[in-house]
């Protein structure tokens, strides 16, 4: 937050990125373009990677005062720590604190010293600004999409009050019925945008829809919930308990099986491999299961009847295994599954064999820094569909002469998903109309979030 | 096992328990039973001066004791005590079965008594058995811990062979601070109850008798006809809330003292033991009926009677050997579970039922999911196998226990209610139980083999079973020599 305000208005960023593996690589390349970036890494190979790139790469030890020096942390703005080693990331900032930089964000592999919440005297003592654990934030990524059952991702706004989430439309479901403008979609949620196949579009009253394209749809929780049936009319209805099985009780795992452990709507199971791992977690568990052994047994999972689960969670941390493991649940009969994927090439992959959300806990932190950084700039509330598609979030002028969405000319990329006035939240149609000082939540894709934002600017 | 550090030790404790006597002997003395002081005077002198040879006989020596020792010295201390307890009831008249048995009950706070005739002793004889209640119901040894400097070395290895309790909970780390801290908060609470009994009308000299036997959970009362001699509703209130604190866990009463709110809301042994009372005092009110008075009144009796048995205090507020058998079978149950670690109470405990509970629990879960890892857990933490299985084998040799001394008493003539339930009563320091020997009447009239038996149930009960079998084991035997 802090980040966003001090960069609100600036033009570019100077960053040091420490550490120039999958994490180094990958924020490099989302932040290159806009930002002056240094990468330091100490192996000489690496740097051929990041020739490709517009950055400024130097070889060196990330602990190194001098190394540092070179890559101007006097004049740097922000230092990102992210080598696979949490002392190393401690120390680069801690030493770039010293050499006034005051912004730095750590990237840490366990939760020993420095913890995301509670004891923040630590933290100031490395002068770490910000903690960033991949495993946790994957960990939540997963809680907030088994929270809103049906739904293959979601995204949470204006603070619970309005949810985007994404359906994978199944047969028979009312919604393949006739073209968008027909259909009975209930009053406070919006469909916003329609994958079918690999092409992904803004939906428009003629747009069908078919079974099997994934659908973003925004709204309010309530109005998201009628909306569910209408998506798998054979799901049973949500009243009773999820079950949750999660695969691999490793930080992923074991965070996630204490985040639904907590909320009574959860039955939770969880396989681990190793015994004394598996009594570490049961000691810590309150009311989850804790199964010892391996989850890619399928004696063992039918016999603990895992078809019966509504979401597995696959997350070893071996892509083969977690896609075994998947895929046998699907066998099964698993309703939803999520996996986790290490490299980032098998994302695609891992999607087109029926799973219905890979991620990849690197990818969620590097997302939730690159939009910490990025946010700040634009407004940016979410990416999604891998960056083909953004939310942004628009303060309409104070001299906008009020009009109807209808008589509004937006570019066609877009679609206002919701109007926020005041404390009201309204999930707009034709006849809405949006006033001076009402928040929008715009959806667009990538390409014409510019045009939007100008729109919306200059017009009167 | 080196028998001069073990006598030695004894024999410090014997000759402060001496001391003791000093109590009954004023009493005696003030209600001009010169002969009865006499008595008194004469026990106490002797204890002392045993202990005494006892100590100059043998070399201290070491300043390690070994666990075998600790053993020892708890197991024989109690016995010792015990028979030093008994000499007076001797020289009063009473043989020395009945003295021994009448003792014995009193040190381990039991509360059965072989007592035919009240109006044949004295008060000193009275205050004597209220005493020696008082004195074992915090623990004889946890209270020379406290005062004798000597005892703090090995006084740890002591303390929890007196009191083993599933695990070992200190309140400060030195063990003689901990059990002066126990020490005081009995004490406290005795004194509050002494006031409270006498503000609603009882005697001073019986409001202190059963005060004393209240918080030991003993349940000797000067009273012939127990607390319902009394016929003061008020007074079975206080009794009532002081058995309830006498059975839970003393260091939460510290704890409670030194100002930490809420210890009593968070620990699950207490919140099990309340519930306990809450749902056996249901449904005994239910089971009397409406025959027997008004529900306030049900009410009354069944909680007194409920906390007195589940306390293994033993009280009685009305004859409830008159009870229908669906009413005392709720009692018997009680006499199983016992009141809390680490409290005045005696039986298996609550904490070890609550466990054995949930481990069965399990299993039935494991059976449905093999491979699940599923630990037991108590207050929110895991239980280790080691402790958990001390519990399985405690109970196991407790029902052993049991069922020996049951099967000895029925052997020798008496009726199956009354075997059954005088094994249970005494090994588990309840008091009373049912048939011949009822809350209204007296073990005097078993067989004196019975009786011997019992007198062990209760020695065997109050140590927890485990600390004196041990001791029956050859090799402890064939390693004990005379020097150090």
């Amino acid at each position: 937050m802090a980040l966003r305000r001090r960069f609100g208005d600036a033009t570019g960023v100077r960053i040091i990125i420490t550490g120039g593996g999958e994490v180094g690589y990958a924020l490099a390349r989302a932040l290159a373009t806009d930002h002056e970036i240094f990468v330091i890494d100490h192996s000489p190979e690496v740097a051929d990677r990041f020739a490709a790139l517009d950055i400024g790469f130097i070889h060196g030890s990330a602990t190194s005062a001098d190394v540092l020096r070179r890559a101007h942390v006097d004049r740097a703005d922000l230092l990102i720590a992210c080598t696979g080693l949490d002392e190393v990331n401690f120390v680069s900032c801690a030493i770039a604190h010293r050499s006034g930089l005051p912004r730095t964000i750590c990237f840490v592999s366990r939760d020993d010293f420095l913890r995301e919440e509670g004891d923040d005297s630590m933290r100031a003592h490395f002068g770490i600004e910000r903690v960033v654990w991949p495993e946790a934030q994957l960990a939540e990524d997963i809680e907030r999409i088994i929270a809103a059952p049906g739904a293959i991702d979601a995204e949470v706004f204006s603070g619970g009050r309005i949810r985007l989430l994404e359906y994978r439309l199944q047969s028979g479901s009312p919604l393949t019925a006739g073209p968008l403008a027909a259909l009975n979609v209930p009053r406070r949620a919006l469909i916003v945008a329609v994958k079918h196949r690999e092409a992904f579009q803004i939906p428009r009253g003629d747009t069908r829809l078919a079974a099997g394209d994934k659908i973003v749809v925004m709204g309010t929780p309530d109005a998201l919930r009628a909306l569910q049936p209408l998506i798998d009319p054979s799901a049973a209805p949500a009243a009773r308990r999820q079950v949750v099985t999660i695969i691999g009780g490793g930080d992923v795992g074991f965070r996630l099986a204490q985040r639904l452990d907590s909320s009574s709507d959860c039955d939770v199971r969880i396989f681990e491999k190793e015994r004394r791992r598996g009594e570490l977690l049961a000691a810590t568990l309150r009311r989850a299961l804790v199964l010892h052994g391996d989850g890619t047994d399928l004696e063992l999972l039918e016999g603990e009847e895992i078809g019966r689960s509504d979401v597995l969670v696959s997350v070893i941390d071996n892509d083969e295994r977690n896609l075994l493991a998947s895929l046998l649940a699907r066998q099964l009969g698993v309703r939803k599954i999520i996996t986790r994927v290490s490299r980032p090439a098998n994302l695609r992959l891992f999607e087109r064999v029926g799973i219905d959300v890979a991620l990849s806990a690197r990818g969620a932190a590097v997302a939730s820094v690159v939009h910490q950084i990025q946010g700040g700039r634009a407004n940016l509330l979410a990416v999604l569909e891998e960056g083909q598609a953004t939310i942004v979030e628009l303060v309409v002028p104070p001299g906008y002469r009020p009009r109807s969405l209808q008589e509004l000319d937006a570019p066609p990329q877009s679609i206002v998903g919701a109007i926020l006035r005041g404390d009201e939240v309204i999930i707009p149609r034709g006849a809405d109309q949006i006033r001076p000082l009402d928040r929008l939540l715009v959806f667009a894709t990538s390409d014409s979030v510019a045009r939007i934002r100008d729109f919306f600017a200059t017009a009167h | 096992m080196r028998l001069p550090i073990v006598l030695h030790l004894i024999g410090i404790i014997l000759r402060l328990f001496g001391l003791m006597f000093l109590g009954p002997f004023a009493v005696a003395w003030y209600h001009a039973e010169l002969r009865d002081a006499l008595a008194f005077g004469i026990s106490g002198l002797a204890a002392a001066v045993l202990g005494h040879i006892m100590i100059r006989s043998s070399a201290g020596g070491g300043d390690d004791l070994r666990r075998v020792e600790g053993l020892a010295v708890v197991a024989a201390t109690w016995l010792l005590v015990a028979h030093a307890a008994a000499a007076p009831y001797v020289l009063v008249g009473m043989s020395p079965v009945d003295a021994l048995f009448e003792s014995m009950s009193g040190l381990t706070t039991t509360g059965a008594t072989v007592i035919r005739d009240f109006s044949q002793f004295g008060r000193g004889v009275f205050f004597w058995r209220s005493m020696t209640q008082w004195l074992g119901g915090m623990g004889v040894i946890a209270l020379f811990v406290a005062v004798l400097p000597r005892l703090s070395i090995g006084g740890r290895q002591l303390f929890f062979a007196e009191a083993p309790g599933p695990t070992d909970e200190k309140l400060t780390p030195q063990i003689r601070k901990t059990a002066a801290a126990l020490w005081a908060v009995y004490a406290a609470l005795t004194a509050a109850e002494i006031v409270a009994l006498a503000l609603v009308g009882m005697p001073l000299f019986d409001a202190t008798c059963n005060a004393f036997t209240t918080l030991a959970a003993g349940g000797f009362s000067p009273h012939p006809l127990s607390i319902m001699g009394y016929g003061n509703p008020a007074a079975e209130w206080i009794i009532t809330f002081f058995m309830l604190a006498a059975g839970a866990n003393f260091a939460l009463h510290y704890r409670l003292f030194r100002g930490e709110g809420r210890v009593f809301v968070r620990d699950e042994e207490f919140r099990a033991y309340l519930g306990i009372v809450i749902v056996s005092t249901a449904l005994l009110v239910w089971l009397l009926g409406s025959g027997s008075g008004a529900l306030w009144d049900r009410v009354r009796v069944a909680v007194f009677q409920v906390t007195s048995i589940l306390t293994t205090t033993g009280y009685a507020s009305v004859d409830f050997q008159l009870w229908s058998d669906q009413a005392k079978m709720v009692l018997f149950i009680l006499m199983f579970i016992g009141g809390c670690a680490g409290s005045a109470s005696g039986g298996p405990k609550v904490v070890r039922q609550v466990l054995i509970a949930r481990y069965t629990l399990l299993e039935l879960r494991r059976t449905i999911h093999p491979r699940g890892v599923l630990p037991v857990k108590l207050g929110g933490r895991v239980v280790p196998d080691d402790v958990m299985r001390g519990v399985l084998v405690f109970f196991l040799f407790y029902l052993l226990v049991f069922a020996v001394c049951a099967f000895v008493v029925v052997a020798l003539g008496a009726d199956l209610v009354t075997g059954i339930t005088a094994a249970i009563a005494t090994l588990g320091n309840t008091g009373p139980g049912f048939g011949a020997v009822g809350p209204m009447s007296h073990f005097g009239d078993l067989h004196p083999v019975s009786k011997i038996v019992l007198t062990a149930a209760m020695w065997i009960g109050r140590l927890e079973v485990l600390t004196v079998l041990a001791l029956l084991r050859p090799e402890v035997w064939r390693t004990t020599r005379w020097s150090s």
